[in-house]
């Protein structure tokens, strides 16, 4: 059987010099999304995914599907940043922290169930997300966001 | 060897790059896809992928009975961040530099 999965899966790691707290707290807090996630305030609780955009415009919600700190972070992904992707079906984002040996984490994001999302999938896949984990990287590692405002 | 020196590593091999491009045309592969590409043993191409994985360009996931590979664009980046916006600076700066010392000259 042949796998084809397109941009329907798509997985991005990055290794981080935090401890798993530390990047727990950046993906689930509106005051540090805000600093690496095109200024998004994003707030992840076990009620759920809800994230506003530096004009106070909802970008997102939706369900957290599992919330289990310091660890995984599973929730649903609507992208209302867009009229027209706003209309496609929801997706789903994984993040997954694991401690390494030398106070490294390795951090991997799965953005999945994109059937019914392909723009939204066009747009997150590459430069997307990549922009984003790079900015939380810069932002753990450093103390200062990669891209200001 | 830190997480850079093993991305280099990594890349180091036509082999392993030729993988990487096929995962970047379609993403999300079985071993038996990859190996019908490469050909190359099952056992050659399986250490080929363990060393992309190492280096973190290549993550793994299960699907059922099987081990999907996915393209890890994210250490290639920041390499790019690291090495080449530094470097594409140098040769415009030294054009820009050359262009005033003679304007300057004349």
């Amino acid at each position: 059987m042949m796998a084809t999965t397109d941009l329907t899966t798509q997985i991005y790691q990055v290794f981080i010099k935090a401890a798993p707290e530390q990047v727990w707290e950046a993906i689930t807090k509106p005051e540090y999304t805000a600093r690496y996630f095109h200024g998004a305030r994003i707030e992840n609780t076990p009620g759920g995914h809800i994230s506003y955009g530096p004009d106070g415009s909802t970008w997102g919600d939706g369900p957290v599907l599992e919330f289990d700190p310091p660890r995984r972070l599973v929730h649903e992904w609507r992208s209302l940043y867009d009229p027209e992707m706003a209309q496609e079906q929801p997706s789903r984002v994984t993040w997954e922290i694991e401690p390494q040996d030398g106070g490294y984490c390795k951090l991997t994001l799965t953005h999945d169930r994109l059937e019914g999302a392909p723009k939204t999938a066009a747009s997150v896949s590459g430069p997307g997300w990549m922009f984003v984990l790079s900015g939380l990287k810069t932002l753990l590692e450093t103390g200062s966001p990669l891209a200001e405002g | 060897m830190d997480d850079d020196d093993r991305v280099f590593k990594a890349l180091a091999d036509r082999t392993r790059r030729l993988l990487l491009d096929r995962l970047f045309e379609r993403d999300g592969r079985t071993l038996t896809e990859l190996e019908a590409d490469m050909g190359m043993t099952r056992f050659g191409v399986m250490k080929h992928l363990r060393v992309l994985e190492d280096a973190g360009l290549i993550a793994t996931r299960r699907s059922g009975r099987e081990k999907l590979h996915f393209l890890n664009p994210v250490p290639i980046r920041l390499i790019h961040d690291r090495w080449i916006d530094k470097y594409t600076e140098g040769p415009a700066s030294l054009l820009a530099n050359i262009k005033h010392t003679l304007e300057d000259d004349s």
